[in-house]
């Protein structure tokens, strides 16, 4: 699991900070970028069926509940973002996507603290 | 006598707006907001349906701040009239709140044996709930209908 946050954490991190670099400059997200999420997003996938595959064998979180909440919705902010980006054309775009990658490196954290404490 | 007015035949075509959609820096406002309306309900929904006992007042409070996000969501991104005015109650009880029960949360800490939303003035949310009531209240005063208008007359003179 950890080796699994590390690594959506780098690819987030460094999406966060592409847009961060165009949204300073004025710029919308441009289509490379979505390229991008789409990785991230495919990193997430991979850490919920990681974090599943444990579940079912035994292990998993002490608060399964939290736990999933935040899986189910790291997954789903990614998408936003991408649907955000194709229907503003504006700088916004890119603070929209600089926005979900800090939500979801914050529940990168929280989902890695869960997941520490085991039932 | 009057004379009947000649008929006047007016040929209108359908207003068409070709401009590419752009929706702005309030919008991501209202990103955010969603994004702590959802956090901030889902983790009082959790704290109070799994361990009540444990804090009461805070897990209630956590829910009723979530529930105040969802409002100030809403009103946000609805924009009309009365919805701005619910706005400006939400984004008054967020500010009041935050500055409360974060002074509550440092001097009388045996009211919350858990963390709020609000507790410390927001520092376990990277103090973004102390900062998003003032950008609400910026982008309230900023997009009010009548300063618009007026921005506007000014510009073309």
């Amino acid at each position: 699991m950890f080796v699994s946050v590390l690594l959506a954490s780098a690819v987030l991190a460094a999406l966060g900070l592409w847009g961060a670099w165009r949204a300073l400059r004025g710029q919308p997200v441009v289509f490379v970028q979505l390229i991008g999420a789409a990785v991230a997003e495919l990193a997430l996938v991979v850490q919920a069926v990681v974090a599943l595959a444990s579940a079912l064998t035994g292990g998993g979180p002490a608060d399964p509940w939290t736990f999933w909440g935040y899986i189910v919705t790291s997954l789903v902010l990614l998408p936003v973002a991408a649907v955000w980006a194709m229907a503003d054309r504006t700088r916004s775009s890119s603070v929209a996507l600089l926005v979900m990658c800090l939500a979801l490196l914050a529940m990168q954290l929280r989902i890695y603290q869960l997941w520490e404490v085991v039932a | 006598m009057t004379e009947p007015a000649p008929a006047v035949t007016v040929h209108t075509r359908p207003a068409e707006d070709t401009r590419r959609p752009a929706y702005g820096l309030g919008r991501v406002l209202i990103l955010i907001y969603g994004i702590f309306a959802l956090a901030a309900t889902a983790r009082g929904l959790v704290q109070i349906l799994t361990r009540l006992e444990d804090a009461p007042v805070a897990y209630v409070l956590s829910l009723f701040a979530g529930l105040v996000y969802i409002l100030a969501t809403v009103a946000l991104g609805h924009n009309g009239r009365r919805m701005r005015r619910l706005g400006w109650i939400a984004v008054t009880v967020e500010l009041l709140g935050v500055a409360i029960i974060g002074a509550l949360s440092v001097t009388v800490t045996e009211i919350f044996p858990d963390d709020t939303v609000w507790s410390q003035f927001g520092s376990g949310y990277g103090y973004v709930p102390a900062v998003l009531p003032l950008l609400g209240i910026i982008w309230l005063w900023h997009s009010s209908p009548g300063r618009i208008a007026s921005r506007g007359e000014r510009a073309d003179r």
